[in-house]
C-alpha cells in the first residue's frame, strides 16, 4: 500500500541538522506534536500497512521565508529509505522555476511536484504558472495540488477552491492533477472535475472534523454517495493520510470502514499510485 | 540529600503496548547513589500511562482489552475537534481517558540501594497510542 500524502516536518534527525526547520513546522506548517526520529515514522507506516510513502515539500519561501521540507530535505531522505519517494516544489512565481524543478527530479531523482496555492500564495490559473505545469507534463510526474481547505495560517480559504484549476486541467490535458484533501469542503467540484476530465484524480487526505472514521463516513456517503467512489471513481482515488496532522492507521481505519470492495481500495490503496509514479510492474 | 531526574526515552512500536521497564528503572536507582529514599517514575505523555502489575503476558492483554472496552476507540467523544495550539484534530480520546484511569506514575521505596517492591510487581510503561518516541522521568530522592 501507498500513502500518496505525507509531510516530513517533524522528523528529529532534520531538527537537528537545519536551524529553520522548528520556526516551519511551528508557525508556517502549524503543528504542535513532538519531533520524532525517522523509526517512528516507519514504525507509523508498518502499523497501517503501508509500504512506501510520498514525501511532500512545499517551497514557500517567497511568501513564508522559508520552505515547509525542502527538495534538498526530501532528497536526503529517500537516500535513507527506499520507502520513500521524494516529490519536488518550486515556486512557480519565481524566474526560472520551471528549470529549478527539471533540476530536482533529474538531478536529485525526485517523482513529482507539489504545489499549494494557498500557502505559497499564487493562482494556480495564473499564466505565470503554466510554464511549471509545462515542464511537469514534459517531464511526466504527476502534480500533488492542495485544495480545499488549508489549517496552515493566514492561508484564504478561496484559494483552495478546485474551479481555480480548471484552466490548467484543460490546458494540460497530459498532466495528472491529483487534488488534494479530496477539496474538501468542495467535494462535489472536485468529484466533477474527476468524473469530467481523465488527468484528474483525488488523494483521500482530507479531516477537518470529528474522527477519520466518522468524517470519511460522512463525505464518502452522505456528501458523496458511496456508489461514485465504487463505479465511477474507483481508477481516480490514492489514499492519503496527511501524516503528520493525522496517524496513517487511522485514515487506513477510515478507508477501510466504508462499503467498498475489495477491488476497488486496491485501486485505492495500492494501483492507483503505483500507476502514476510509474512502479507499476504491467500486466 | 541527593535529588536525581533522569529522562528515558522509549520508542514504543505498535499502537498499544505494555512495556516492562523494570530493570532501566532499577538502573536509574543504583546509578544515583542513593542507599535510602524514594523513586518516583512518571510518563510525560498524556496519551500514555506508568502502572504496576503482575509482569506476566496474560495480565498485559487482559490491562489492554479492558480499558478498551472501558474506553472504546469508536466512542462519542468531545475531544474529535480542532485543536488549534496542536494543528491537527483530536481523535485519540480512548488514549487519554486510558491514561486517566490506569495512571501516569509509580513510587517505590530504596533500601539499601535497591528498591523495595514485592516479588510480582513489574513496572510497566503503557503505550495507548503508538508507535512513538516516548520519554519517562525517573527521579530518585533519599541520601
Amino acid at each position: 500500500m501507498i500513502d500518496f500524502h505525507t509531510h516530513p516536518v517533524l522528523i528529529r534527525e532534520l531538527l537537528e541538522k537545519y536551524p529553520n526547520y522548528e520556526r516551519v513546522a511551528r508557525q508556517v506548517f502549524k503543528i504542535g506534536n513532538n519531533f520524532q526520529p525517522l523509526e517512528t515514522f516507519f514504525l507509523q507506516m508498518d502499523v497501517a500497512g503501508i509500504e512506501k510513502a510520498v514525501l511532500l515539500p512545499i517551497d514557500c519561501r517567497r511568501a513564508r521565508k522559508d520552505a515547509v521540507s525542502s527538495n534538498e530535505q526530501v532528497a536526503e531522505l529517500c537516500r535513507r529509505s527506499p520507502r520513500f519517494i521524494g516529490f519536488a516544489s518550486v515556486d512557480p512565481l519565481r524566474k526560472g522555476a520551471a528549470r529549478e524543478l527539471v533540476r530536482a527530479v533529474k538531478d536529485l531523482g525526485l517523482k513529482g511536484l507539489k504545489l499549494d496555492p494557498a500557502l505559497q500564495d499564487f493562482r494556480p490559473n495564473n499564466r505565470k504558472v503554466f510554464p511549471v505545469y509545462e515542464a511537469a507534463a514534459a517531464l511526466g510526474i504527476p502534480l500533488l495540488v492542495h485544495a480545499g481547505m488549508s489549517w496552515a495560517p493566514e492561508t484564504p480559504l478561496e484559494r483552495g477552491h478546485p474551479l481555480h484549476l480548471e484552466e490548467p486541467i484543460r490546458a494540460f490535458p497530459k498532466l495528472a492533477f491529483v487534488l488534494a484533501h479530496f477539496a474538501w469542503p468542495w467535494v462535489w467540484e472536485a468529484t466533477a472535475l474527476a468524473l469530467k476530465y481523465p488527468n484528474v484524480y483525488l488523494d483521500t487526505s482530507g479531516l477537518y472534523y470529528d474522527s477519520p472514521k466518522e468524517f470519511f463516513q460522512f463525505v464518502f456517503s452522505r456528501q458523496i454517495p458511496t456508489t461514485v467512489i465504487e463505479r465511477s471513481l474507483r481508477t481516480k482515488i490514492l489514499f492519503g493520510s496527511n501524516y503528520p496532522r493525522v496517524e496513517i492507521k487511522n485514515m487506513v481505519h477510515a478507508l477501510r470502514s466504508l462499503p467498498l470492495t475489495a477491488g476497488c481500495l486496491n485501486l485505492i490503496l495500492r494501483e492507483n499510485a503505483e500507476r502514476l509514479l510509474g512502479l507499476a510492474t504491467g500486466n | 540529600m541527593i535529588i536525581k531526574l533522569e529522562r528515558v526515552k522509549l520508542q514504543t512500536r505498535k499502537t498499544e503496548e505494555a512495556i516492562n521497564i523494570t530493570a532501566q528503572v532499577d538502573e536509574v536507582v543504583q546509578k544515583s547513589g542513593v542507599k535510602n529514599g524514594l523513586v518516583n517514575v512518571v510518563t510525560m505523555h498524556t496519551s500514555s500511562g506508568l502502572l504496576v502489575t503482575e509482569g506476566i503476558p496474560c495480565l498485559e492483554e487482559d490491562i489492554l482489552t479492558h480499558l478498551a472496552r472501558l474506553f472504546p476507540e469508536d466512542a462519542d467523544y468531545h475531544h474529535r475537534r480542532y485543536l488549534d495550539y496542536d494543528g491537527r484534530l483530536g481523535f485519540n480520546a480512548d488514549a487519554h481517558l486510558k491514561s486517566v484511569i490506569g495512571g501516569i506514575s509509580c513510587t517505590f521505596p530504596i533500601e539499601n540501594g535497591k528498591i523495595v517492591r514485592g516479588s510480582r510487581q513489574t513496572i510497566y510503561f503503557m503505550e495507548y497510542d503508538g508507535p512513538l518516541e516516548r520519554t519517562y522521568l525517573v527521579q530518585v530522592l533519599g541520601e
